[in-house]
């Protein structure tokens, strides 16, 4: 192994996944190099693997769907709970500001 | 992104019922697409983050912003796409929170589920200890490059897509990307 190799692994590791060929300035190196060359097979079946991973499934907790549901639930019941003291809140304070208009209007004659 | 399955016409009319359903607030509809997603939804949330306690808290964060997103989907692109970015940006939210969770032994990581062939058992005892390493090697990796890893050489996101959901620009994702490899020939080398 060289110094060129260790320059060169970076490129051979990613090229080798992306089966692609190794930047030009090491493609004459990595060629006639058998650590290289080795090194770019082990990437290419990492490579193939990860891809295979995929397909691959674990399966999730039991309670993900009912932790998800009832938080749901629990977010439109905090919703409903804040939505009848706001409206209510939301009609009195009209009612007394129409109060006041009313009673604090200019009148002719005043 | 390259490796998704392609569900069949009826699922796909199913699945667009059931999204139709949901947006109107029929939660029924959205526990059955839950159910339908949830292993799919875990098993990246695994990946990215690695400990499967945090991957379902990544998961249910991921589900419930599924569901106050839904109204806004429109079919461009399928559920499970969508899906995936939710979670890939639920995991970054919770990795902020994780800096104080973090260093899950990979014993509790476990092994995930994969298709083994039977009629090889050979085969398939090595694939599976190929698997293995290779699952430890991408646990060890730093959490950014992990997760640019799993989204690039697992799930085929484009660049694009990758430096979009990380909000970093294309080419420091390829950048990002390359050194990852790189660190990962290098971990799968020493462990031999």
């Amino acid at each position: 192994m060289t110094i060129v190799c260790e320059i060169a692994a970076p490129f051979v590791a990613n090229s080798a996944v992306e089966d692609t060929e190794v930047v030009w300035p090491l493609r004459s190196h990595t060629a006639s190099c058998l650590k290289c060359q080795a090194r770019q097979a082990a990437m290419a079946k990492t490579g193939r693997h990860l891809k295979a991973m995929a397909t691959e499934s674990n399966p999730a907790p039991r309670d993900l769907e009912w932790k998800v549901m009832s938080s749901l639930e629990g977010d439109l019941a905090v919703s409903r709970s804040w939505a009848k003291p706001v409206t209510l809140t939301a009609a009195a304070v009209s009612m007394v500001a129409a109060i006041l208009i009313w009673r604090l209007r200019p009148r002719p004659g005043a | 992104m390259g490796n998704h399955f392609e569900p069949s016409p009826v699922e796909q009319a199913r699945e667009q019922e059931l999204i139709a359903r949901a947006q109107g607030g029929d939660r029924a509809a959205f526990a059955a697409l839950v159910r339908e997603h949830s292993d799919m939804v875990y098993t990246l949330a695994r990946r990215l983050v690695g400990d499967p306690h945090l991957a379902a808290d990544v998961s249910q964060e991921a589900l419930i912003r599924a569901w106050k997103a839904l109204p806004g989907f429109r079919g461009d692109a399928q559920l499970s796409t969508w899906l995936h970015r939710i979670t890939v940006n639920a995991a970054w939210t919770q990795k902020k929170k994780a800096s104080r969770h973090q260093g899950a032994s990979l014993d509790e990581v476990g092994e995930l589920a994969m298709p083994i062939d039977a009629d090889h058992p050979e085969v398939a005892g090595e694939i599976l200890e190929l698997r293995g390493k290779l699952r430890d090697a991408l646990d060890s990796l730093p959490e950014a490059q992990r997760q640019i890893v799993v989204m690039k050489d697992i799930y085929g996101w484009s660049h694009a897509e990758i430096s979009e959901s990380v909000g970093i620009s294309v080419t420091a994702a390829k950048v990002r990307l390359h050194r990852a490899r790189a660190r990962l020939a290098r971990i799968l080398e020493d462990e031999g």
